[in-house]
Order: C-alpha cells, then sequence, then structure tokens
C-alpha cells in the first residue's frame, strides 16, 4: 500500500451519479473502454465474462407490468474508503488505495488472477481478463496512447481514468503549480454523460458537485450498511430506487430487519 | 558411511518437497505474471506528437460536431465541441466510438466495380419505355443527393427516390417552441434529433411517452402512459384535447403517420413548433433536377436499374416493398455500402464505400433543427484503396462532373451571403457575409457548423394529410412487434459492451419478450427459437423482460428484422 505523505494535501475523488437523469444509453460504458483501452468482446464472452469498468444496469421497482417502473444505474468500482474489501483479500497486494487521491487502484502487473478481489467485491465491480485482449486487424492503432492494455488472466477495474489524472498532473506542474495540490480533472464518462448525469470532483473540496450532492437528502450510496464508505453517491427522487440500493431481502423472508 | 543410489534419490525427492514448502514456488509463480505482461498477445499502444482536428459525425442526420484526439493523423478518441450552440458537446454512444469503424472485421474493402460498370450500363441501353433507372437515397438533403437527382433528371426514365419522412425535409421541429410534447413512441432520447439539443430543450417542455413498453425515453418522460399496441393515436388525441389549451403542444409519433399532423394543427404545433425549414442554398444550374419521389408512388414491376446508396444511413426501407416494385425479368440492383449486411444481402452488385470518418460527405439538417445547416464530415483517416464513390459513379453514367460539387455547393452558401459560420477551434460565429468564399471552403474543411438566419416568422409548413392504411388483422400471429431503437450496422466493434457484455441494449439476434409469453411458447431465457411474420422467418435468441407487456415481442431495429418485420407488424414466436 502506498505510504501517507504529510506534506501531500490529499484529495477524496469521488461522483455523484443523478439515476433519474441517466437515459441507459450507455454512452459512459462506451466511452470508459474507449479511453481505457478496453477490449471489444471475445467471441463466447456473456455479460457475466465480458469487460465492462463501468456497467450501467437497468432496475425497476417489481411491480407487474403496466406497473412497472424502470431505472437506470452506472455501476463501477465505488472506490471504498474503509476496509476496502478487495485491498484486503489481494494476496499479491496489488490493490492499493491511493492515500493522495483515495482512489482504489489495481496493478495488472502484480496480479496472480486469483480472482479473490472479484470474489469480495460487494458491487461486483471487478472484471477478469478471460481472453488475450484483441482488436480488429489495424484498430490497434486507434488505443489511447495513455494507457497500456491488460494481458490474459488479470482483474481489471474502475480507476477515475488515472492516465488523465497524470496528465492533469502533468499540466499541473508544466504549469508551475505545485506538487502537493490536488488537480482537477474529469474522467472519461462523466465527460461523455449527455444528460450530464455523472460529474465527479474533489469530495474533500466543499465546493466540489459531488460534495455538496453527498449531502443532500436524495444522495445514497450503494450497500451503505456495509460501512465501507464508498466515494460514488447516486442520487434519486425515487424511494424504490433508493431502496434497492440497499439491496434489502425479499419480504417475507423473516430477514427484512436483518443487517447485511 | 555409504551413499547408495537409492539415498541419492531419497534425497533429490525430499528436496523437491522440501521447496514447495518454501516460498521459492510462490514467488516464481508471481515473476511469472510479471513475464506474462510481454507476451505478444497484448498490443503496444503507439506513441507520438497529441494534436486535436474536427470534423462533424456522419453517423446519423444529427450531424454532431466532434472533435478528434489524434495521435499524429490516427484519430484515438472522439469528443463533442462543448461550445457548439446546438449539439452543447454532445455525442451519442455511437459517435464516441465513431473512429473503430473503419476496422470492422465486415466492412467491405473490394467489389465488383468493373462487373457492376458493365451491368448498369448495359441495363440502361435496354431499358424499355415503361422501365425505370431508380436512384434510392436513403438520407436525402445532402449534395450528393443533388448529384442523384441531376443525374436522374438526365435519363429520360430516371427516377429519385428518398424514404417517406414527413418531418426532418422541408418541415421541421423547433423544441424551443414547445411547452407540452405529446410522444407516440418516438424516440426523443435515443437517437431521435440532436441528442445535445434534445437535452438541452428537455427542461422547458412537459413530456408526455404514449408507448407500449417503458423505453429510455418514457423511462425520462414526465408521464409514461402504457398502452395497447394500437391504441396509441386515440391516446395521443385525448391528450392533445386536453393540453391544447395550454399552449402549443407538439405531437411527435415514431412512424410519422399522416394522422399526427391533423393532431397538430389541433394543438395550434403548426407554425409554432412545427415549422418550414428552406435547404441550403444550391448552384443555379442544379435546380434542374428530377423531383424527389416515393417508392409507393412508381408502378409494380417497373424499376430495370435501382441503384441504392446505403453509405449514409437513414431510414430503412424494407425489401418486400422495393423488391414488388423491380421487373420480374433480371433487375440490376447495385448497392454502395461499407457492409453486406443491409440491402447488400438482396443485391446483385455490393459496392464497398469510405465510411466516418474516411469518407468525405455533407450532412443534411437534423428534424430538429429549424433553420438550414451545412457542414462537412471531412476525412480524419485515409480510405483504403479500392472504394466507390457513390456520386460520381452514378454522376459518370449521366455524364455529370461531380467531383466538386460540394466546393460548388458551398460557394452557392457563400453567395446568399445568409447566417453564421461557427467554427470548432476557436468556438467563434461570424456573419457569412464577413468571411471571403476561400476562408468559408477551408473553415468547413477543418471543422465548422453553417447556419442559415432564422426567419423573422416562422412559417406554417405546406403538409398533405393522408390517411394511412391500416393493418390487416392477422390472428394467427399473436403478438404485435414492437421495434426496438434503431442502432447503426455496422456498428464499432467496442459496441459489444452494450450488446454482448452486458444487456443495455437488444443485441441483432436476440427479440425480448414478457415471461410469460415466452412461457406459452416454451422458451426459457436464452433459448433458440423462431421469429415468423408474413414475410418470413428468423432465428433469433430469446431475453426475458418483465417490463413488456404480455402480447408484444420486441426486435432490435436492424435490416435482417426490418425485412422481416416492417411491413408486418405481427408476428410470432415458435421455439427450435
Amino acid at each position: 500500500m502506498i505510504g501517507p505523505n504529510k506534506n501531500v494535501k490529499a484529495a477524496r475523488y469521488g461522483m455523484t451519479i443523478d439515476v433519474d437523469r441517466c437515459s441507459g444509453c450507455g454512452a459512459c460504458m462506451v466511452a470508459c473502454a474507449v479511453e481505457n483501452n478496453v477490449p471489444p468482446a471475445h467471441a463466447n464472452a456473456t455479460d457475466r465474462t465480458g469487460l465492462t469498468w463501468i456497467r450501467v444496469y437497468k432496475i425497476d421497482n417489481g411491480l407487474p407490468y403496466p406497473e412497472t417502473r424502470s431505472a437506470y444505474v452506472p455501476v463501477m468500482c465505488q472506490h471504498c474508503g474503509n476496509e476496502t474489501p478487495c485491498a484486503h483479500v489481494c494476496p499479491q497486494q496489488a490493490v492499493d488505495v491511493d492515500p493522495a487521491t483515495g482512489v482504489v487502484g489495481e496493478m495488472p502487473q502484480r496480479c496472480l488472477g486469483c480472482r479473490y478481489c472479484i470474489a469480495a467485491c460487494p458491487y461486483h465491480a471487478r472484471y477478469f481478463n478471460w481472453w488475450d485482449p484483441a482488436w480488429p486487424a489495424g484498430m490497434e492503432k486507434a488505443l489511447n496512447p495513455d494507457v497500456t492494455p491488460r494481458m490474459r488472466g488479470v482483474v481489471e477495474k474502475c480507476n477515475f481514468c488515472h492516465g488523465r489524472w497524470h496528465a492533469a498532473k502533468q499540466q499541473a506542474a508544466a504549469d508551475g503549480k505545485p506538487d502537493t495540490e490536488p488537480v482537477s480533472y474529469t474522467p472519461a464518462c462523466a465527460e461523455a454523460c449527455p444528460t450530464k448525469a455523472i460529474h465527479f470532483g474533489d469530495l474533500n473540496d466543499p465546493a466540489s458537485l459531488p460534495a455538496q450532492a453527498a449531502k443532500q437528502g436524495e444522495s445514497f450510496r450503494m450497500l451503505e450498511k456495509l460501512n465501507t464508505d464508498t466515494k460514488i453517491y447516486y442520487r434519486s427522487k425515487r424511494d424504490w430506487v433508493r431502496r434497492i440500493a440497499d439491496a434489502p431481502h425479499p419480504a417475507g423472508t423473516g430477514k427484512e430487519n436483518q443487517r447485511g | 558411511m555409504t551413499s547408495t543410489r537409492r539415498d541419492l534419490i531419497k534425497f533429490g525427492g525430499g528436496a523437491a518437497v522440501g521447496a514447495l514448502l518454501t516460498p521459492a514456488p510462490w514467488r516464481l509463480v508471481t515473476d511469472t505474471a510479471l513475464w506474462s505482461e510481454t507476451w505478444p498477445g497484448v498490443p503496444r499502444v503507439a506513441r507520438g506528437e497529441i494534436r486535436a482536428r474536427y470534423t462533424n459525425c456522419s453517423l446519423c442526420p444529427a450531424g454532431c460536431p466532434v472533435r478528434a484526439r489524434c495521435l499524429g493523423d490516427q484519430p484515438v478518441a472522439l469528443f463533442g465541441v462543448a461550445d457548439h450552440p446546438f449539439s452543447h458537446g454532445t455525442l451519442c454512444p455511437f459517435g464516441l466510438a465513431g473512429h473503430h469503424l473503419p476496422y470492422h472485421p465486415q466492412r467491405l474493402k473490394q467489389g465488383p466495380v468493373e462487373q457492376a460498370k458493365a451491368a448498369v450500363a448495359e441495363a440502361i441501353a435496354r431499358c424499355g419505355a415503361e422501365e425505370r433507372i431508380a436512384i434510392l437515397d436513403l438520407r436525402p438533403g445532402r449534395t450528393a443527393s443533388w448529384t442523384y437527382r441531376r443525374a436522374a433528371k438526365q435519363w429520360k426514365s430516371g427516377t429519385y427516390l428518398a424514404p417517406h419522412r414527413i418531418l426532418g425535409g422541408d418541415a421541421a421541429v423547433n423544441l424551443a417552441a414547445a411547452k407540452n410534447v405529446i410522444s407516440v413512441g418516438a424516440p426523443l432520447f435515443d437517437g431521435w434529433g440532436t441528442p445535445g439539443n434534445v437535452i438541452a430543450a428537455r427542461d422547458k417542455f412537459r413530456l408526455i411517452q404514449i408507448e407500449a413498453t417503458e423505453s429510455r425515453t418514457a423511462s425520462l418522460a414526465d408521464t409514461w402512459v402504457p398502452v395497447q399496441p394500437g391504441d396509441e393515436l386515440q391516446t395521443a388525441r385525448k391528450f392533445a384535447q386536453d393540453l391544447a389549451a395550454q399552449g402549443p403542444t407538439l405531437v411527435l409519433d415514431a412512424g410519422e403517420r399522416s394522422e399526427i399532423l391533423a393532431l397538430n394543427q389541433t394543438t395550434g404545433a403548426l407554425g409554432t413548433a412545427i415549422v418550414s425549414r428552406r435547404e441550403a442554398p444550391v448552384p443555379d444550374s442544379w435546380n434542374q433536377a428530377a423531383p424527389e419521389s416515393q417508392l409507393d408512388a412508381l408502378p409494380d414491376r417497373s424499376i430495370r436499374v435501382l441503384l441504392i446508396d446505403e453509405s449514409a444511413a437513414g431510414s430503412y426501407i424494407p425489401w418486400s416493398r422495393i423488391e414488388k416494385k423491380l421487373v420480374a425479368d433480371n433487375p440490376v440492383v447495385v448497392v454502395f455500402g461499407s457492409s453486406a449486411d443491409g440491402y447488400g444481402r438482396h443485391a446483385g452488385f455490393v459496392l464497398p464505400t469510405a465510411v466516418y470518418p474516411e469518407a468525405v460527405d455533407d450532412i443534411p439538417p437534423a428534424v430538429d433543427s429549424p433553420v438550414a445547416m451545412f457542414r462537412l464530415s471531412t476525412s480524419l483517416v485515409a480510405a483504403p484503396a479500392g472504394l466507390v464513390n457513390p456520386a460520381q459513379f452514378i454522376a459518370g453514367f449521366a455524364g455529370i462532373d461531380a467531383a466538386n460539387s460540394l466546393r460548388e455547393r458551398a460557394d452557392a452558401i457563400h453567395k446568399a451571403g445568409r447566417g453564421n459560420l461557427f467554427t470548432y477551434a476557436d468556438a467563434k460565429s461570424t456573419p457569412l457575409k464577413d468571411v471571403k468564399a476561400d476562408d468559408f471552403w477551408k473553415a468547413l474543411n477543418d471543422g465548422a457548423s453553417w447556419a442559415d438566419e432564422a426567419p423573422v416568422r416562422p412559417a406554417a409548413p405546406i403538409l398533405a394529410l393522408v390517411a394511412s392504411t391500416a393493418n390487416a388483422t392477422e390472428d394467427d400471429l399473436p403478438l404485435a412487434v414492437l421495434m426496438a431503437e434503431a442502432q447503426p450496422t455496422p456498428g464499432s466493434p467496442i459496441l459489444t459492451k452494450l450488446y454482448q457484455e452486458s444487456n443495455l441494449r437488444l443485441a441483432a439476434n436476440r427479440i425480448a419478450l414478457h415471461p410469460s409469453a415466452a412461457k406459452s411458447c416454451g422458451i426459457a431465457d436464452g433459448g433458440r427459437a423462431m421469429l415468423q411474420t408474413r414475410c418470413g422467418k428468423l432465428e433469433v435468441q430469446v431475453t426475458l423482460d418483465e417490463g413488456l407487456p404480455p402480447g408484444v415481442v420486441r426486435v432490435p431495429a436492424v435490416p435482417c428484422t426490418l425485412d422481416l418485420c416492417g411491413t408486418s407488424p405481427r408476428a410470432k414466436v415458435v421455439r427450435i
């Protein structure tokens, strides 16, 4: 794990996602794949074995048609700040939480491919490279030069566009700004969202949109009861959407009031 | 003490077993992972100078402005142009990955060009008095469309065909003027109009979505009104009467049925939210061109030569409607396209064309642009050899020089001196009268768009009210067909994220059924089935969706299903 540096003013990067504005178009998924050189699906890949650092899930209120109402929820690594489950179980120390940014990072070079972290992640936000990364002939030329493709046999996940963070740090250095200050940048999904449902910023900065949105009553986090202190704040005015985020046990099982 | 060979073997065996209990082999496993970093299976990314280039996306008529992040000359990512006054920096998922299209495995790069030329020339020569040479243009309004119309005029029996459209040609929608929008299944947030403009206007109107299923647009509407398929117009009529007194109420329809016009008359949308739009100027010499005709207006069995420009995607006309217009004996059908998945499945010749962002083409204004626009999709990537330019191919038979038609049209627009030029690199808007002709042309090629000036008083378009033909009831086909949102074919290979690696959108080989409907057919989730209509059948995979009403089947809007279901609104699903 990266050691904390007392001279660095730590950022706590996070997001706010307005579920009521998400149209489920998938632009965030495509922009993420383009930015991070995530390969197209292998012919045998399915929704369980594919690679999608961010995935938009369609959820509904569970009522029969025509009372059914649905919503789209983009889910990526929630960047747990407390007892990060994937970091705890990794035997290779391939997962770390950067104290300077709060971002949970994955180092594919260290990854053994044991997939303990996939099993430990409560948000299903980690993906395994079942196949060699392959692009159609010639398409390698169109890869993002700032991100190295990962090899078969390792786990990968959202890192809040680490390449863009690096570029922002370089730009800040070129502009003569101190290296200890957090930098401002936007991940690909937030930039691509047509409805502006996704906003990114420093949760330690009270003026940032995510920090402000986090305090609103409509805000919620996924599986808050696990106390993992995630950095993705969702928003919705619909009660049933907020309820689903806490994954309640189905009614009638007798477990409705139990924790976990 | 003497050591025997047995002792040596024991020692070796013990050492091997003991080594397994030390960290050494586990360390080796880690190192193996490190070595695997350089496996040949992992492509290496290129390095070089990064720069921005600008163009316009030509995947659909929205024509969104694009900033391409290029490594040298190679685009590696596409973004919207944030300051653009109409698109507001928005790109759809298909546009975001448009730079991958030249590398699609199904992309055509070779075709029988000389054979097609010979066959067309021979067929034109023996074209009978009652027979026609027709050009079908899926995206009318382009400069290439004018070339087709000019070519059709040169032939005695030439006909220029375009898909039927009520809105998007001479009539356009001004969303900013609407207080209420009643959408009869129109995919407002999923492929209708210009995404950025629709989203920017969204907060200013109340949206009522009348649709059998809760589509993406319905999920973001103020009110979703679930109706049985076939009851949409009746429900829309009721809402239109109730809302007419509350201000301009726009009624939009997914299928552009003529009855919708009457509703817009009732609600006062004609002249306010639906306005007349003049076309971008063209050179005077082009005005001697064939008029736009509709396929249904032609007699059956009358087309001897059919040239279909599929290079610019537009409304797809089911093949069964086209086929009955072809002469019975050996018609010549030539399709210009980038893949053989569309009309290429039915044509005698499929000629490969350049794709976005290789192709140089202009993009007509989208349905939600109340003023004319002129913007170029310029070439960011060099096209491979062996491709055909459809306009020049067709112009060659008519003896027209179309090589400089885009420049000629730009000069005609400049000569008219109306409107403003918006340049993307500096986000600057300049009155066209202040720009020189050469600078205008250069700006268009470097990334810019021209927008006509808005009329002082918007005029109501003159639209013919024609009753739609009712679909016959087909009792033996129990399921009503609902088309999913349109999708470009082929799209970027990376779109597997939406269709295969998640179930966010309906893949081309899938249909969706309510679990009870699937159960009655004996089909489980993911099961194989045959989708049957009056026009034929197709093998598909079934996805269960509890959000669908039981009596419908939802099918993707791709050429093979549009051929199957486009003229037949009912179907049945049989387990195989």
